[in-house]
């Protein structure tokens, strides 16, 4: 007979459902598995084998055993424990396995253990309806989503009896703490705007980058803080809601990283030495997130902008405009989300000492023009806010306010952003022209164009940016005063 | 006499023979001698070949002058020098009063860049030709901070008169000349701007002008070159001082230990040039402009940028209506804000 388990599988961001299909006939002693299974999913009949001669199946029969849908390749040993319950099911006629979603790796004494995917099985088991098994670390795993019959279980026995109604399922435990901030995070990552000293500007352009989720380029000369500063923009933005953490932390699932549902927004810091495919995404099979999506809804920091390939820098583009990133491979073609902010730091020349009003640069000519032309055009047009860092005078400084006081601006500013539709980064022109913007606003923005302050792609940089900065101050409409600031903060090649 | 003048120009030899050569027998005689001695080499030879007539259309074709020492057009500060150069290549107007030379470092310091643009700009108001080399760094700022209050300026190039060097020079060339100021080269067209012919243009620079001001310049610098040359010019050398611990700053403090007059506050330049020079030509001082919003802001800003978060400390507003202000000053030509730091254009 034939007897059906299921199991579940990320394809992209999206769950899957995966049949484990298991068939027990003749004599000979032959396990065979189909459904595109890599090496890891054909070790499995090792495993599930040991596993049930644990539990006192001694199977003598040939088993096949699918994996549907056929074309789709599996990978892991998430899907030991949905093999070994498909075939129990398959050999023993009187005890039906009822539709179950079980995941988890066996160990050859017959334990579940934890793996990745608790997420993609959780959300397929709420999205049929059916109970979830899985070891308790993946229990409390998937317990941030609602709505599921989630079932821990130890052992393949356990799972077996538990399936079958033979036993009480144990207790559910602690789903993984939403409090636990700074779990996944290195400490760097969590620290606070209230250790910065000084840097009024930086700490401005930080604010509003985070109200309106603009693009910021920090340009300064090295040990400026330009890094320092980058790293307590994600402690600046809003916390995800829940469905955005999960979305986040499906993402990070299929990059096979667990990610806390209840952490902050992610940063993600790739170096300049990192290839296309891990800051694109890629690999064979299904292709796996890059930096870029493992950045969703959170910041992507790009330190020394100018070391980057030029080509990686043309690459990113397109995706960060469009909020997603389309990876095509002979196995699958996935799209991943990857919106989120991007913000850069460059020194201003090879040296980083241009313009510095203490010490002298020493770049060749030709080396700063090299260096700044990698940073021109298309890509530059990014990055709404443009902000230098002066290098501080005194590092005994003033410290200002904590990031959780600036947060509670920029959520109140991005409330307002709400109830018109979009974030501000996200404004085209066409909106832009429909902004409610003050005459004497109007006026100055004019003027700065017409005296060539203000290029064109400058005019809409400080239009979007002049939106957030009334949306800071809670007002309706941009005043003359929000539109000045703006400017001031349009960056010099504007 | 021009077309053995243009032949000469072109020979590229050394100058202090050929004024000997000149002085001895006139410019036509100097050129049947150089042809006729065996020791001339092919290359002098060439220059003397040229066709004058075509070259001197070519000259006037491209608006450049060449004038002769002992011409009425040739500037009277040069006349006296032993090595004077025996022409020039001349675009634009040679002004008629004794300038002030400010020279420097090719890689100034943004301090030192800013400070020689204010020199620039008040030595130029105050009616005397700002006179430098038109290289990288403070003479560029020298020559910038005269365009910018309309002022007299004179750039005396190391290169060929239609050779721009550094190329991107050429705006500021073009704007010396739409201002009014001259750019001038001892070299024939087309001569390309290696490093030994820039000591021979630094002789010119201290000859033409009154005063010399070095800002920022290593041990070894073209502008100390013009500092020793000005003495033995007996023309007047200051120097700012400058931080020990900066390379270009060496040359500068060392002049000052040998004698230079160190030049120690940014609003007595005026004064300590006309203990030297004599009464300012001009009283057409650069008026600060105003803004009556912004008086209070305007007052803490001078020609050397203070960084933007130091003027919030000093002015004690809050950033974002600092940034509001200083945007509307911008507007208003008032302030140039420029990589964090701000001063007062003025």
């Amino acid at each position: 007979m034939i007897a059906k388990v299921s199991s579940a599988v990320l394809v992209g961001v999206e769950p899957r459902e995966v049949s484990v299909e298991a068939r027990a006939f003749g004599s000979k002693e032959v396990f065979a598995l189909a459904g595109l299974p890599d090496a890891s999913v054909r070790e499995a009949k090792h495993r599930v084998r040991s596993a049930l001669a644990q539990a006192n199946t001694h199977v003598s029969q040939t088993i096949v055993v699918h994996l549907g849908p056929a074309d789709l390749p599996k990978r892991g040993s998430a899907f030991d424990l949905s093999i070994a319950l498909a075939v129990l099911g398959a050999l023993d006629r009187q005890a039906a396995v009822p539709p179950v979603v079980a995941v988890g790796e066996l160990a050859m004494d017959g334990a579940v253990l934890a793996t990745n995917g608790a997420l993609a099985a959780a959300l397929v088991a709420r999205d049929r309806g059916l109970p979830c098994l899985l070891p308790p670390e993946m229990a409390a795993q998937a317990a941030c989503v609602s709505g599921v019959d989630l079932i821990p279980v130890r052992t393949l026995v356990e799972a077996h009896a538990v399936a079958l109604g033979r036993a009480a399922p144990p207790p559910v435990p602690e789903p993984v703490g939403f409090a636990e901030d700074c779990a996944d995070r290195s400490a760097q990552d969590c620290a606070d705007m209230s250790d910065v000293r000084g840097q009024a500007l930086a700490r401005r352009a930080l604010e509003i980058a985070a109200a309106g989720g603009h693009h910021l380029l920090l340009s300064g000369p090295p040990g400026c803080g330009k890094t320092m500063l980058a790293r307590r923009l994600s402690g600046l933005l809003p916390p995800l809601s829940e469905d955005e953490a999960l979305e986040v932390a499906c993402v990070w699932s299929a990059a096979d990283r667990w990610r806390n549902p209840g952490s902050r927004p992610p940063f993600r810091a790739p170096h300049h030495s990192a290839s296309m495919a891990a800051v694109l995404g890629g690999g064979s099979g299904i292709p796996i997130p890059g930096e870029l999506s493992l950045a969703h809804r959170g910041v992507l920091f790009l330190d020394e902008l100018g070391e980057y390939p030029s080509n990686l820098l043309d690459s990113f583009r397109q995706p960060i405009e469009q909020g997603s990133i389309t990876i095509a491979r002979k196995g699958a073609t996935v799209t991943y989300p990857a919106s989120c902010q991007v913000v850069a730091a460059t020194n201003p020349c090879p040296c980083g000492y241009l313009g510095d009003r203490i010490k002298q640069c020493r770049c060749a000519e030709a080396g700063v023009a090299k260096y700044r032309q990698r940073l021109s055009g298309p890509l530059l047009d990014r990055f709404d806010l443009r902000v230098t860092v002066a290098r501080p005078e005194r590092l005994d400084g003033p410290t200002g306010e904590s990031s959780a006081v600036i947060r509670e601006r920029v959520v109140a500013a991005r409330e307002l952003q709400r109830d018109r539709g979009r974030l501000n980064r996200e404004l085209p022109g066409g909106e832009l022209d429909d902004l409610a913007i003050a005459g004497e606003a109007r006026r100055l923005l004019r003027l700065a164009v017409d005296r060539g302050l203000v290029t064109g792609r400058g005019y809409d940089r400080s239009r979007r940016v002049a939106r957030t900065i009334a949306d800071l101050s809670g007002c309706e409409t941009v005043e003359a005063e929000h539109v000045a600031e703006a400017m001031s903060l349009r960056g010099e090649a504007a | 006499m021009n077309h053995d003048l243009v032949r000469l120009a072109h020979t590229g030899s050394n100058p202090d023979m050929l004024r000997r050569l000149v002085a001895e027998s006139g410019w036509s005689g100097a050129v049947r001698r150089l042809r006729s001695s065996s020791k001339t080499s092919a290359a002098v030879k060439a220059g003397l070949d040229i066709d004058s007539e075509a070259r001197l259309e070519h000259l006037s074709g491209i608006g450049v002058e060449l004038i002769a020492d002992g011409d009425d057009r040739y500037p009277p500060a040069l006349s006296g020098l032993p090595d004077r150069p025996l022409w020039l290549f001349v675009r634009g107007r040679i002004p008629s009063a004794v300038g002030v030379a400010v020279v420097g470092s090719r890689r100034g310091t943004r301090y030192g860049l800013e400070l020689a643009r204010a020199f620039g700009s008040q030595i130029a108001g105050a009616g005397w030709p700002v006179i430098s080399g038109l290289a990288a760094g403070i003479d560029t700022a020298a020559h910038s901070g005269a365009v910018d209050v309309g002022g007299d300026t004179m750039a005396v190039l190391g290169s060929g008169i239609d050779v721009w060097y550094p190329r991107r020079n050429r705006v500021l060339g073009e704007a010396i000349l739409a201002g009014g100021g001259a750019v001038i080269s001892e070299f024939p067209p087309g001569t390309t701007p290696d490093s030994w012919r820039f000591p021979a243009r630094n002789r010119i620079i201290s000859g033409l002008a009154g005063v010399v001001i070095v800002v920022e310049a290593a041990v070894r610098s073209g502008a100390l070159i013009t500092a020793r040359l000005a003495l033995e010019h007996g023309r007047s050398v200051m120097a700012v001082p400058g931080d020990l611990s900066r390379e270009t700053s060496v040359g500068a403090n060392l002049l000052i230990r040998d004698g230079a007059h160190p030049l120690t506050e940014l609003h007595a330049l005026i004064e300590e040039l006309e203990l030297v020079m004599g009464q300012a030509p001009a009283t057409r001082l650069p008026q600060g402009g105003s803004d009556g919003d912004h008086e209070s802001l305007l007052g803490l800003l001078g020609p050397i940028s203070i960084p933007i978060d130091e003027l919030a400390a000093s002015a004690g507003v809050s950033i974002d209506r600092l940034l509001a202000d200083l945007a509307h000053l911008e507007l208003s030509g008032l302030v140039m804000v420029e990589g964090g730091a701000v001063r007062s254009c003025m």
